[in-house]
Formats: structure tokens, C-alpha cells, sequence
């Protein structure tokens, strides 16, 4: 589904190159569950947003399923954010304006989804995550916990292929953290849904199905999570 | 989606409030000045409009050049209207039209008197109404307004006469005591906006000096209008018009000086030069000027709220984030933003409505003219907010929708986006300055323009208008032999100090010019003014002599008075000089026996005139009272009691010499309240704009703020480093205004011979105003963040 080979990515300031990826080269595969770790600096969030096309890297071949991401129109790319990815930050950002339901409708208005439909789906989602009393609060009327719950149903709501996520539980309390890492599980193993997380923690890297070791941009281990 | 934007943006102003209210309040301020602006300017140029063949009307004007200038006058030889019919075949219609006034009098059946008013009235040829298409109640021009003693009324005042217009036909109504005239139809009122303001017309050849044969005489109560042929240029009639008054004035006197032009129907309101009936016009500089006065005030409400919305978008840029990452396109962003800044101005639209609703009746009150404010009765109204309200929504929204709309998501999600990103702080600063120099300009001109009216005001004129009331006298041969016995009988209402009978007060634009001879020789570099006055004038209006003393007792002219100017033209340097030589004024020769001190015969808009005053007592239709300042209201109600004792079939008109002087000056009073209404609401707008500002940037740097606290700076020096960089533009602002005030306001000043000179007070006063305002504007704000405590302002990172 991703094939990243010898992805580099530096800032230049003065000549001088820093380098915050390097010969990155690896696969994920659809259904994948992938836990990318390391130290602070170690260029997680950097990977994850080249994976998500927020950013671009300097050299190297991104595919994504099939297409070369940097000969990508923005059009398309546009394309993919509504039908393929979906993402989860650490800290939910979600649209401080709008209530729960209107958060997770907005993916699908620009899916364009017809109004009936999205209605359902919104219904639906709220339903499965036990959220349908929260539906007209507003984000800051949540807890953190509910926020990101809120966060990943909009993520799904759009159906897409696969959800990045950055430190999804970094700002949560434990018990909420692994509800949230289950969740994850549970979508990855019923539904599919290929998941690359950054993470901090050793335990929730073992929900996933392997663990990428990022040290100075480099990776230096790529291992299977045994079950 | 567009109905979720909409509640988006709902949400989002609820949440901002200050900024909301600092938007929606500038802008509906602004709004409803320009809807004013556009009301008023949209009824000048509404007059004469309604006529349908309004692009083929034309006026005849007279103009003469002389050595020291050139004048103009609205009238015509009265002999020209029948001589261009005959002459110029590009013409289809010519007619005549005659203004006076007099006394109008109804009379119900048996001849007695049921109604009189002293009004103006007209005498048209009936070609007038082809030109002009009236539309009538009863009766037609073409057949009923041909005989001698025949007349139409407006309906309004048909009615006024003959309480039923139905009733009015037939009837009779007498002109001047002596006059009687026949109502052979009635026509449907004129709207207020006309220049032809007729409501009394006699046919012309009821009028007594339709025969005239001069060439030489031109007064402005003769008008001459004609229709061009269809098809005919413009251009064409104006050459014909040249030959015309080669042929004319070939073996005259008045060769080479006096001569006549084409002035097009539209003109005749908006061209103060020339004049006309109504008395009302309005200079194209002076519409031209409160349309680029409308146009500042809209774009510095525009700026305010650029300014503000990029101020905020840092705010925003999470959201924006967000979105783009779940799909959405930077189109939708824009039409999103723009949604918002649509919503804004609708509001601001509506809110803009209600003041101007409440603002037109001063407005009226101000230009004393009806003026209507009805979206249906003029489409064209709707039309202007509708396109405002899309002009604002552009120009103020689709500058921070495009900045907005165009942050990087990775780095909008980590709220990363720098100031100086988000709508370039540059651009900022240079709508900043754009705007404080529209302010300072308008704040440099209006206190000049304040100035100019108060000096106009206290300049001393040369007489003492101070508590005299002028009153008509009627002129006719019964009349005149009742004018001395008046007079004294006046002297004796306890409170009235002095009499005069004379033509004109002091200062007065009813001018009669002429020529002149001195010692024999005749003049004819300049006109002088002739003023008819008796032996009280200099007494009755305080004014003094500097050589020799009052003329001579008597009712016809044997001696003159002159005045300053008159020397200084004739280039006589010593007054004394003057006294005893020759002049010879209207074929009439008598010596000099005064020289007045110089005092102001118009407005002060135009230089002192040449002047010879002289005795006529034919010529004394009116008269001065000059009365104790105390008992003004019980002396004017006695004088009206003996005037109307004395003259019964005449009707009183008086007025106070002050009122008459204030008239002069009405159009400067209405530019003094439109400047001091429209800079103070200039001046609320950018202020409140750098008060929403600065709210903004002192959030931005309510983290740098802390830090330096933790650093050690104290208070003082945080309030100093928040408010530098907007004096200093503010300065930079002032440094740009003030040469372009300076030469707005030259040329303003230059229209009068009588004006203040220029020096740097107004501009230093504007520069200490808007430094003021913006070092309280900007205190008052940062003066929280500087005092907030650096803890709570460090822990957000």
C-alpha cells in the first residue's frame, strides 16, 4: 500500500544540512499495524507527516498506493485525504465551532456525500462509540478522552484505507489511553484498517503488529510485534 | 454546506464579540455615511431629469469678458428669444420665459379680493410647454396660454387661491394691483428637485416689456430655452450661436464683451455660475468631493476590517488546518471566509439602514431639500446597498480568505503560522498608514474649514448689521407718495432708532452695474455698482466716511458718494482728491461730495466693488428698522401693524440684515457639518480599528511580553516597546498628510477673496490629535498584557 524508498528530508541554514530522515526505505502493507517509536528528535512526526503528504520530503520515492506522491496535483491529493486517510492528532484539534456531530459530518460534506447518507453515518458512528448523548456539545465540553474519541470517529467516518496518528493518547489520562489503543486494535483486526502510529509507549507500540526504531532519522529497527 | 458556514460563521463572530462589534459598528457607520452620500448625491443630479426630451433642452446664457475678469448671467437680451427663432434653423422650439414677483391676488365673484400673496411668478411663451412637457389637469398651453390676461396654476397653487382647482378655471387672478388674468388651465405640481420651480404662469404676451428692444439690458429673470432639431450636434448650435453674436453685436457697444452660449439642461443645477430660478444649485466639486469622502469612509472601514480579520486569522489557522486535511479544498476555504465576511456586512447593512433612517431627517434639516429614502420608489437605491454590501464583502474578505486559506496544514495544525505570515505584517502597516493619513487629512481640513467660517463670521464688514430688519416697500406712484410719512411714523414706535429707505442693504447680491464717466471721461475698463440710498443709510447701518460728508437732500440724484475701491480703481490716491470732481452715472452728472470707508457689498467670497452711491426715491423698495437689540420682537410686531395699516393691498416681507448674511454662507455651513460629522466618524473608525488592532498583536506578543517581564523590564518599558512601532506609524501617516491636506485645502480657500492664511496650527493640532488618541488607544490595551503575570502567559507553550 507504501512503499517509501530512501526518503531523506533536511533543512538547510547556512550550508549546513540538517538532516531529520535518512534513507528511509520500507513497505507497509494494507491491514498493517504499524507503531513508529523513538526518542524526541528522532523524526517520528516528520515521517508521519510525509506519510500523510503534509509534507514533502527532499529526496527519495513516496507510492501510495501505486502513484508517485510527488507528481501528485493537489486535486488528487485532495482526493485522497477524502477517501483514503484519515487522521488522529495528540491533540484532537477538532473544530472548536462545531459540535460533535458537526465535526464528524465535516469529512463527509467534502466527500460530498448526499444528505440522507451522512445523517446515517453520523448516527451510526455516534452510536458505535457510545457518544450519542455528546452529539450537540461542543468540543470544550469534553473530556480528553472524548475529545480524541470524537477525533478518531471523525477519522472513520469517511471510511478511509488507513488513519495516521500522532501520539493519539500522549495527552490522556492511562485508562483512557488504552481504551483508545483497543479501539485502535479493534478497527485494525475487524475492519482492516491499515494504522500507523507515533508513539512514545512501549506499551502501546505492542497493540500494533510491528514497530518501526527511529534514531536521528535513520531506522534502525524494523520489528514484528509477536502475539 | 452553505448553511453550516453560515452557522460557523455565526459561532465564530458570537465568540470574537469585541471584534465583531468593532467590525459591524465601523462598518455600519461608514455604510450608512455612504448611503447618505449616495441618497443626496443621486437627488442633485435627479433635477430636472424627468422631462423627455431632456437631452435636447439647452438654455441660452449671456457671458462678457472684460479686461479684469469675466461674469456670467442666467438671463438674456429679451429681444434674442424672437431673434433666434428666426436666425437659427438648427432649433425647434425657442420660448421666453419671464420670472418677477409680485403681489397675486384672487378674486371670487364679485370682483373682491379673497386671497393675496406676494410671490414670484412667470410669463412663458406657449412653446415653452413643448420644450417642457408639463402634464395637465385642465385646459392646453397650445390653445389657452396665447391670449393676453390668460394663466395656468400648478394644481397646489390653484388650489391655495381658489380652494378647489376644479373651481380655479375661470377665475380671475390680479398681478401687481393691476393686472388681471383669466385661469385658463392648470398643470400637475412640479416635483421639488426642478430648476423651474413654476407655480403662476402668465402667457407672455400678458408680460409688459415683451416689445423690449435692447440688446444692452440683460437681466436674469429673462430666460431663454430652446429644443434642438433631432439629430442636430451640439457643436453645430454653438457655431451658429458664435456667428450669431458676431452679426449682433457687430456696430455695439457691447462688441467683443457681451456675448451668449448653449447651456445643457443637466448643467443648469450643478453650474452655481450662470444660476436659475429655483435658486438652488450644487457645484459638480462639491458632489465630486462627497463622493471621494463617501469613498474614504468605505475604505477605512474596508482596512479595518483586513486588518483585523488577517490579525485573527493566526487565531484560525488550526481550523484551517483541520480542514484541509479532511478534504477540503482551498476554494471552499475562501468561499467559507467570504461567507463570513458576507454575513458581517449584511448585518452591518441592516444596522447601516436604521441609522441612515435616523440620520435623514438632520440630513433634510441640513440641505433644506426633501429627500426621499424608499427602496421602492428608487430601485437604483437598492441597487447601490446591494453592490456596497458585495463591494465590502470583496474588498475587505477576499484579501485574508486568500492569506487564510493558504496556510500550510502541517504547520496551521501545530499553530506554528508566524504573524508576519499570516497577511504581511508590511501590508498591514501600509493600510495602517493609507488610513491615518485619510484621517489626518480630513482632521487638518476640518479644522480649517472651521476656521474660515469663524473668521467669516467675525471679519468686521464696514457696517453694523447687528439688529436691523430689512422690509419691502411697494414701489408703484400711490405708494411712493406714502414712503416719508411712513418713515417718520415709524421713528415714532418707541425702540426703533433709525429709518432708511433705499434700494439695497450694504451687502446684498442684487447688484445693478453700470457704466460710467468721470470728469467727462468715459470708462470702459469696469462696471461700477449704483446704490440708491437716502441721507440715514450711513447713519441707520454705522458706517463712516473718510473724506467728505452725506449727499445733498433730495429725491432725485445731484451729488454722489463713492467709496474706496472706486478710488483705487481710478487710480486717486488721496480721498480729499475726489471730492468735487465730475461723474456721470446713467446719463445723469453731479459731483462727488464723499468718499465711504471701504465695507463688504457681497459675500466674502468676492473682492469689494467699485460703488457710487446716490438719492432716487424712485428707486426705495426697501427699507431699513434699526431697533434696540432688547425690544426686536415687540418692535417688528408694531412695524408689521403700521406697514399693513399703511400699504393694504401690498403684502409685508422682512428679513434681518444678520439672517441675509448667514445666507451667503449656507453652502460653507453645510460643508462644516458634513466635514466635522464625516471626520469624527472617520476618526471613530480607524481609532476603533487600532483599538481592535492592537488588541490582537498585544495577544501575539503576550508571550514575548512575559518573557521580557521575567527579564526584568518593567511596565513603563513594555508600554513603550507595544506603542513604538504604531506611533511611529501613525507619525510616518501624518508626514504623508500633510502636504496633501495642504493642497485640498489651498484650493479650497482659494475660492474666497476673503481668507485666512495657512500656518502649521492645524497641522501640528492634527498630529498631537492622532498621536494622543493612539498612544491612549494603544495604553489602554497593552497595559493589560503588561500586567498580566508571566506564569499564566508562559504556560500555554
Amino acid at each position: 500500500m507504501i512503499t517509501l524508498s530512501n526518503i531523506e528530508k533536511y533543512y538547510s541554514n547556512k550550508g549546513i544540512k540538517n538532516y531529520v530522515l535518512r534513507h528511509v526505505t520500507t513497505q507497509i502493507h494494507p491491514g498493517e499495524f504499524v507503531s513508529i517509536m523513538g526518542p524526541s528528535g528522532a523524526g517520528k512526526s516528520t515521517l508521519l507527516n510525509v506519510l500523510g503528504m503534509l509534507e514533502q520530503p527532499t529526496y527519495g520515492k513516496y507510492e501510495f498506493m501505486g502513484e508517485d506522491v510527488s507528481l501528485l496535483k493537489e486535486s488528487k491529493r485532495i482526493e485522497l485525504y477524502r477517501h483514503h486517510i484519515g487522521f488522529v492528532f495528540q491533540a484532537y484539534h477538532l473544530i472548536d465551532e462545531m459540535t460533535v456531530a458537526e465535526n464528524i459530518e465535516a469529512p463527509l460534506l467534502y466527500k460530498k456525500v448526499g444528505g440522507a447518507e451522512r445523517k446515517s453515518r453520523v448516527a451510526d458512528i455516534l452510536d458505535r462509540f457510545n457518544i450519542v448523548a455528546k452529539k450537540d456539545l461542543f468540543p470544550n465540553q469534553l473530556s480528553g478522552g472524548q475529545q480524541q474519541l470524537v477525533g478518531i470517529a471523525r477519522a472513520l467516518v469517511a471510511q478511509p484505507s488507513i488513519i495516521l496518528a500522532d501520539e493519539p493518547t500522549g495527552n490522556l489520562q492511562s485508562t483512557q489511553a488504552l481504551q483508545i489503543m483497543d479501539l485502535f486494535k479493534k478497527l485494525n483486526q475487524e475492519e482492516g484498517i491499515t494504522i500507523i502510529q507515533v508513539t512514545h509507549s512501549e506499551v502501546n507500540a505492542t497493540y500494533g503488529s510491528r514497530i518501526l526504531h527511529l534514531l536521528d532519522g535513520v531506522i534502525k529497527e524494523d520489528e514484528a510485534v509477536l502475539t | 454546506m452553505f448553511k453550516l458556514n453560515l452557522t460557523i460563521a455565526w459561532r465564530n463572530l458570537w465568540k470574537h464579540k469585541i471584534y465583531t462589534f468593532i467590525n459591524i459598528a465601523g462598518l455600519s457607520i461608514g455604510m450608512a455615511s455612504c448611503i447618505l452620500i449616495f441618497i443626496f448625491i443621486r437627488y442633485q443630479l435627479s433635477y430636472d431629469d424627468d422631462f423627455q426630451h431632456k437631452q435636447r433642452i439647452y438654455r441660452v446664457v449671456s457671458n462678457w469678458k472684460y479686461l479684469n475678469g469675466t461674469d456670467a448671467s442666467q438671463g438674456v437680451p429679451i429681444p434674442l428669444a424672437a431673434a433666434v427663432r428666426t436666425e437659427m434653423p438648427q432649433l425647434e422650439k425657442v420660448a421666453a420665459i419671464q420670472r418677477t414677483t409680485g403681489v397675486l391676488a384672487a378674486l371670487g365673484e364679485s370682483g373682491e379680493v379673497r386671497f393675496k400673496a406676494y410671490e414670484p411668478a412667470y410669463f412663458a411663451e406657449a412653446d415653452f410647454f413643448d420644450i417642457f412637457n408639463f402634464s395637465w389637469l385642465a385646459g392646453n398651453p397650445k390653445n389657452d396660454l396665447l391670449a393676453p390676461n390668460t394663466v395656468a396654476l400648478s394644481e397646489s397653487a390653484a388650489i391655495k387661491y381658489f380652494g378647489r382647482w376644479q373651481d380655479a378655471i375661470g377665475k380671475i387672478l390680479r398681478f401687481q394691483k393691476q393686472e388681471d388674468a383669466r385661469v385658463t388651465a392648470i398643470f400637475k405640481d412640479r416635483p421639488e428637485n426642478t430648476s423651474l420651480p413654476l407655480q403662476v404662469v402668465f402667457s407672455y404676451a400678458t408680460f409688459s416689456q415683451k416689445n423690449d428692444k435692447s440688446w444692452g439690458t440683460v437681466r436674469s429673470t429673462s430666460e431663454c430655452y430652446v429644443l434642438l432639431k433631432d439629430g442636430v450636434q451640439i457643436r453645430d448650435a454653438d457655431a451658429a450661436m458664435e456667428q450669431f453674436n458676431l452679426k449682433k453685436y457687430k456696430d455695439n457697444d457691447e462688441a467683443g464683451r457681451q456675448y451668449h452660449s448653449f447651456q445643457a439642461l443637466s448643467d443648469i443645477h450643478q453650474n452655481g455660475r450662470y444660476g436659475n430660478f429655483a435658486g438652488r444649485s450644487i457645484e459638480k466639486s462639491e458632489l465630486y468631493s462627497l463622493a471621494i469622502i463617501g469613498l474614504f469612509l468605505i475604505l477605512t472601514a474596508c482596512i479595518n476590517f483586513i486588518n483585523l480579520a488577517t490579525a485573527q486569522a493566526i487565531g484560525r489557522s488550526k481550523e484551517v488546518g483541520i480542514r484541509k486535511v479532511l478534504g477540503s479544498e482551498r476554494r471552499q476555504l475562501i468561499i467559507q471566509f467570504l461567507t463570513e465576511t458576507l454575513a458581517i456586512s449584511v448585518v452591518a447593512m441592516l444596522i447601516a439602514c436604521v441609522l441612515t433612517e435616523v440620520a435623514l431627517p438632520y440630513m433634510q434639516q441640513l440641505f433644506d431639500e426633501k429627500i426621499s429614502f424608499s427602496l421602492l420608489q428608487h430601485p437604483i437605491i437598492f441597487v447601490f446597498l446591494v453592490g456596497l454590501v458585495l463591494l465590502v464583502s470583496l474588498l475587505a474578505g477576499f484579501y485574508p480568505a486568500l492569506i487564510i486559506s493558504g496556510f500550510n496544514p502541517a504547520m496551521a495544525i501545530k499553530n506554528k503560522v508566524s504573524s508576519s505570515y499570516a497577511g504581511g505584517l508590511g501590508l498591514r502597516r501600509l493600510l495602517l498608514v493609507l488610513q491615518f493619513t485619510i484621517t489626518t487629512v480630513l482632521i487638518i481640513s476640518t479644522m480649517v474649514v472651521m476656521k474660515q467660517m469663524q473668521y467669516m463670521r467675525e471679519k468686521p464688514l464696514g457696517f453694523n448689521p447687528n439688529a436691523i430688519a430689512i422690509v419691502g416697500l411697494p414701489g408703484d406712484s400711490l405708494s411712493l407718495l406714502k414712503h416719508e410719512n411712513f418713515k417718520a411714523r415709524l421713528l415714532a414706535i418707541p425702540g426703533v432708532e433709525q429709518v432708511s429707505l433705499f434700494d439695497v442693504a450694504p451687502s446684498s447680491n442684487n447688484v445693478s452695474e453700470s457704466d460710467f464717466s468721470l470728469n467727462g471721461t468715459a470708462n470702459k475698463d469696469f462696471q461700477i455698482r449704483t446704490m440708491h440710498i437716502d441721507l440715514d443709510y450711513f447713519k441707520t447701518f454705522d458706517m463712516k466716511f473718510i473724506a467728505g460728508k452725506m449727499l445733498l437732500k433730495s429725491d432725485t440724484t445731484n451729488s454722489y458718494v463713492v467709496n474706496e475701491t472706486f478710488l483705487k480703481r481710478n487710480g486717486i490716491n488721496d480721498p480729499e482728491q475726489a471730492l468735487g470732481k465730475l461723474l456721470t452715472v446713467n446719463s445723469v452728472t453731479a459731483p462727488i461730495v464723499g468718499v465711504s470707508k471701504d465695507f463688504n457689498d457681497k459675500s466674502l467670497h468676492e473682492q469689494i466693488s467699485p460703488i457710487v452711491m446716490s438719492s432716487n426715491h424712485l428707486d426705495y423698495y426697501n427699507m431699513a428698522v434699526k431697533m434696540d437689540s432688547r425690544q426686536m420682537v415687540n418692535v417688528m410686531a408694531a412695524v408689521q401693524q403700521l406697514w399693513n395699516a399703511t400699504f393694504p393691498n401690498d403684502v409685508y416681507e422682512s428679513s434681518f440684515v444678520n439672517d441675509d448674511l448667514n445666507d451667503y454662507y449656507a453652502a460653507e455651513r453645510i460643508m462644516g457639518v458634513l466635514f466635522r460629522v464625516f471626520s469624527f466618524v472617520i476618526i471613530f473608525i480607524s481609532f476603533v480599528g487600532l483599538f481592535g488592532l492592537i488588541s490582537f498583536v498585544t495577544n501575539q506578543r503576550t508571550r514575548e511580553v512575559a518573557i521580557r517581564k521575567v527579564l526584568g523590564a518593567s511596565t513603563f518599558e513594555l508600554l513603550r516597546l507595544l506603542n513604538g512601532s504604531f506611533l511611529l506609524l501613525v507619525f510616518l501617516a501624518n508626514l504623508i498628510a500633510w502636504p496633501l491636506a495642504y493642497i485640498l485645502i489651498n484650493q479650497w480657500l482659494n475660492q474666497y477673496a476673503y481668507r485666512i492664511e495657512l500656518n502649521v496650527w492645524p497641522f501640528a493640532a492634527a498630529m498631537f490629535i492622532s498621536m494622543l488618541i493612539t498612544l491612549i488607544t494603544v495604553s489602554l490595551r497593552s497595559y493589560k498584557v503588561a500586567g498580566t503575570n508571566p506564569v499564566d502567559a508562559l504556560k500555554y507553550e
